[in-house]
């Protein structure tokens, strides 16, 4: 963190932080958006179970609830959820890899310039923002067609 | 069992949703793209079809225990960084092994009772 922008914040970045944190590097950002997609996943799964199981209610209440979900309202939402999950999982790939030790280049002596860990693997998070873009744009072509 | 397992299962969860998870996000919301409508994905004819396929019922009740397990630990985890303290902490562990294992019986229950209806002609 730069020290003015923790001076500006009084000290303390608070809620703004999540969005702008100074200094912080792109997988910094990556790693709040994991969290806060993989809240959301969680929350949305256990609403998905309980809703899966109105179709034991039979053909006619199923059909219904499919007809409510066609409001743009429910449409807006499914495509979050498509776009949460492309972004978690190809971000999770990512840090399945890079916790294996792939992608991460030889330990080095600090020499500057210095190569981090970080730095070394940073194309292959751009390779993989990139396809959840894709898969997102997708997404969206599927749920708004 | 040690934390360290907990977490192995975790991202061996995280592997088996690459798969199955995947393929269910394709099938429900990709389906367009190849020129099948999401209602007629949705319709209850066509969740009745694919519960009569042996490999999807089975890949559900795979995916209902890879997503809750990891989502659940995953939840966990962020919840265990805030000062919880050592009670809480195991308090926060049971209620959402608790949660996941009353979800997971459930969503058994609904995949079951599927294959059931899909099995006896509906």
């Amino acid at each position: 963190m730069r020290p003015e922008v923790g001076a500006r914040a009084g000290g303390r970045l608070g809620p703004k932080g999540w969005v702008y944190a100074g200094k912080y590097s792109f997988e910094r950002y990556l790693y709040t958006l994991h969290r806060v997609t993989g809240v959301g996943l969680v929350l949305y799964l256990l609403l998905h179970i309980y809703e899966t199981g109105l179709r034991l209610r039979g053909e006619v209440p199923w059909e219904g609830l499919m007809r409510l979900f066609t409001a743009p309202v429910f449409k807006v939402g499914e495509f979050l959820v498509f776009a949460g999950f492309a972004f978690h999982a190809l971000n999770g790939i990512r840090l399945l890899l890079t916790e294996f030790g792939f992608f991460l280049g030889r330990p080095s002596q600090p020499i500057y310039p210095y190569s981090t860990s970080v730095r070394r693997h940073r194309p292959l998070s751009y390779v993989l923002m990139f396809a959840a873009a894709v898969f997102i744009v997708l997404g969206g072509f599927g749920i708004f067609s | 069992m040690r934390e360290s397992r907990f977490w192995a299962l975790s991202m061996l969860a995280a592997v088996v949703m690459l798969v199955v998870l995947t393929a269910h996000m394709a099938v429900m919301h990709l389906s367009p793209l190849v020129g099948v409508s999401l209602e007629t994905t949705r319709s209850f004819a066509a969740v009745l079809d694919r519960a009569r396929s042996g490999v999807q019922t089975w890949g559900y009740y795979l995916l209902l225990a890879a997503a809750l397990y990891h989502g659940l630990y995953g939840l966990r985890g962020v919840i265990l960084e805030l000062p919880v303290g050592r009670a809480g902490a195991r308090a926060v562990t049971v209620i959402l092994a608790l949660v996941g294992l009353i979800a997971f019986g459930y969503g058994a229950y609904v995949v079951a009772e599927t294959a059931r209806l899909a099995a006896s002609g509906i």
